[in-house]
């Protein structure tokens, strides 16, 4: 074969390629938006057709007999609570470990490693069981030291890589001035770690939004439970209303893929760095 | 003073996150391993049975073999066809074509969004009555089509499959990094020398970005030990158990049937599969234990 007609192939197959993989990832969300807007019956006679009218009947249903919006509300107060304890935690530990030689330093640094190993779902039943016995089943803070336990070891490591990226002197100089231990690292070390705690954050936060299993084990009230959650609750609401159900999802899943588009430097930077330190 | 201070100090720092770990990985595996020994279940059951849980799960119990089985062909799915897809458009992607970026976040978007979610518009999109699926075939077709896809025993397999295998964006932001990352000078000596990009990909680029490549299989391998929302929300493991997996099992074990030493055996085997799968995917990509 030509070597011009081997390049017209390659280049074929990649723009098929391209199409191919990029239908399946837009489609289903596509017609989920448009579906949305449709009636019942128009949703029923075909999946293709555009709806008649634009009005946003399904999504005043959605809000009125679902209590979508305290979901969010949970899942805001969630994540962002896990966050800030997971990047406060962490910080902390990462930096002692980074900077201090002590005792049961490496043996604490491998054990923390080897539970990245762990499956989360391995641990399923006995952290419900000591949920259960701390009384802490079914409360937001439960599921959010849940959440902020289960990013520690992906953080500890990211974390700890950018301490030992950073010199040792400002601290030493911050300390001859007579700063405290205190004082040095909330001041001084932290700031210089903020890309690393911003990758960690976006991490922690995306994790949290997200996570399903915990959340509906360790969960059973409507005042507690998360975004994720919903969904179950609207498959069987909504049973015979579409419309409800399509724009419900959309609310789901719209705020992620905004979100998202505009970090999405930040955001990718961040899971390429979880990837490969975590 | 000094050093009394700096003790005290690396104590303060370390409690908050060692109290944590010790209460949510250390005890619940500690419990896990112990447990998995004994019978267990509600009502004040519990006393040591050695071996029994694990022998019972490996030869008496077909819902366990079928979700082992379940499990490992999903791990390794994952991890040989999902990787190749994330690599072949991540090659293509890295030649930064205009308009590229667009493409990478394209095949991000199922990634980005929850998996419950995800689950819930696959339920939709192969509903036998108004899915997207039977429209589309039925209007390429010409007859109309009602498979049931999620709940016919002959295609919910693959049905459930296609909910992971093919939205691989998390791979291919991965291996694009990779490939960014090899400077362009190596490029020059095989450009010269006439080699086409296509020989390029599979001689240079990819044989560079081997622990990148690792890296990714482990990350891929490794999702299928924990996935539990998309069947979970879609088929619950039907029709019969045909797409029951370890974890799904375990949570109906431990919290539908209450029966935890039974559960936490499931766990274990969870955690060594978890291990084997990470050793042996080190080995076979040669990676330095250190970039880990």
């Amino acid at each position: 074969m030509p070597n011009y007609q081997r390049i017209l192939l390659l280049r074929t197959i990649k723009i098929i390629l391209l199409a191919v993989f990029t239908l399946i990832s837009i489609a289903p969300l596509a017609w989920i938006l448009l579906s949305s807007f449709k009636t019942n019956r128009e949703i029923m006679l075909s999946a293709f057709s555009l709806p008649s009218s634009f009005d946003f009947k399904g999504y005043r249903v959605a809000l009125e007999v679902s209590p979508i919006l305290r979901f969010y509300g949970n899942s805001l107060i969630i994540a962002t609570a896990s966050t800030i304890l997971n990047l406060l935690f962490v910080s902390m530990t990462a930096y002692v470990f980074a900077r201090f030689e002590f005792k049961g330093r490496a043996l604490m640094a491998l054990m923390i490693s080897s539970s990245l190993l762990i499956p989360s779902s391995a641990l399923l039943m006995p952290i419900y069981r000591i949920m259960v016995s701390i009384h802490l089943f079914d409360t937001i803070i439960g599921l959010i030291l849940v959440h902020t336990a289960l990013g520690l070891p992906t953080s500890f490591f990211v974390i700890r890589s950018y301490f030992q990226s950073i010199p040792k002197e400002l601290e030493e100089a911050a300390y001859i001035d007579g700063c405290g231990y205190m004082k040095t690292f909330f001041v001084i070390v932290l700031p210089l770690a903020k890309s690393g705690l911003s990758t960690v954050a976006v991490l922690q936060f995306l994790m949290s939004w997200n996570e399903f299993m915990f959340a509906l084990v360790l969960t059973k009230s409507e005042k507690v439970r998360t975004l994720p959650l919903a969904l179950n609750y609207f498959t069987t609401q909504f049973s015979f209303n579409y419309t409800a159900l399509f724009a419900a999802l959309t609310m789901v899943i719209l705020p992620s893929i905004i979100i998202y588009i505009i970090l999405q430097e930040q955001v990718t930077q961040s899971m390429v760095t979880g990837a490969i330190k975590g | 003073m000094q050093s009394r201070n700096k003790k005290w100090m690396i104590i303060l720092f370390s409690l908050p996150t060692m109290i944590l770990f010790m209460m949510l990985y250390l005890v619940p595996m500690l419990i896990v391993f112990i447990t998995s020994f004994f019978e267990w279940k509600s009502g004040g059951v519990f006393h040591p049975v050695g071996l029994k849980n694990y022998f019972l799960g490996f030869t008496a119990d077909p819902r366990m073999i079928q979700s082992i089985f379940n499990t490992v062909i999903w791990t390794i799915l994952q991890g040989i066809f999902h990787v190749f897809i994330g690599t072949v458009l991540a090659l293509i992607l890295a030649k930064r074509f205009r308009g590229w970026k667009i493409f990478r976040t394209i095949f991000m978007i199922p990634n980005v969004i929850s998996s419950a979610a995800l689950a819930v518009i696959f339920l939709n999109v192969f509903n036998a009555k108004y899915g997207l699926v039977n429209s589309f075939l039925s209007s390429i077709l010409g007859k109309p089509i009602t498979k049931n896809w999620f709940f016919d025993p002959n295609s919910a397999f693959l049905t459930v499959t296609s909910m992971w295998l093919l939205y691989s964006g998390m791979i291919v932001i991965i291996v694009l990094a990779g490939l960014f990352s090899i400077p362009e000078d190596i490029y020059e000596a095989a450009k010269i020398d006439g080699a086409s990009d296509f020989v390029m990909d599979i001689s240079i680029r990819l044989p560079l970005i081997r622990p990148v490549l690792g890296t990714a299989v482990i990350i891929a391998a490794t999702s299928m030990l924990r996935e539990f929302e998309l069947i979970f929300l879609t088929t619950n493991g039907g029709p019969g158990d045909l797409t029951l997996n370890l974890p799904l099992y375990l949570y109906k074990t431990s919290l539908k049937e209450s029966n935890y030493g039974y559960a936490n055996m499931m766990g274990v085997v969870l955690i060594i599969t978890g291990v084997l799968c990470v050793f042996f995917i080190n080995k076979i990509f040669k990676m330095n234990e250190t970039d880990m």
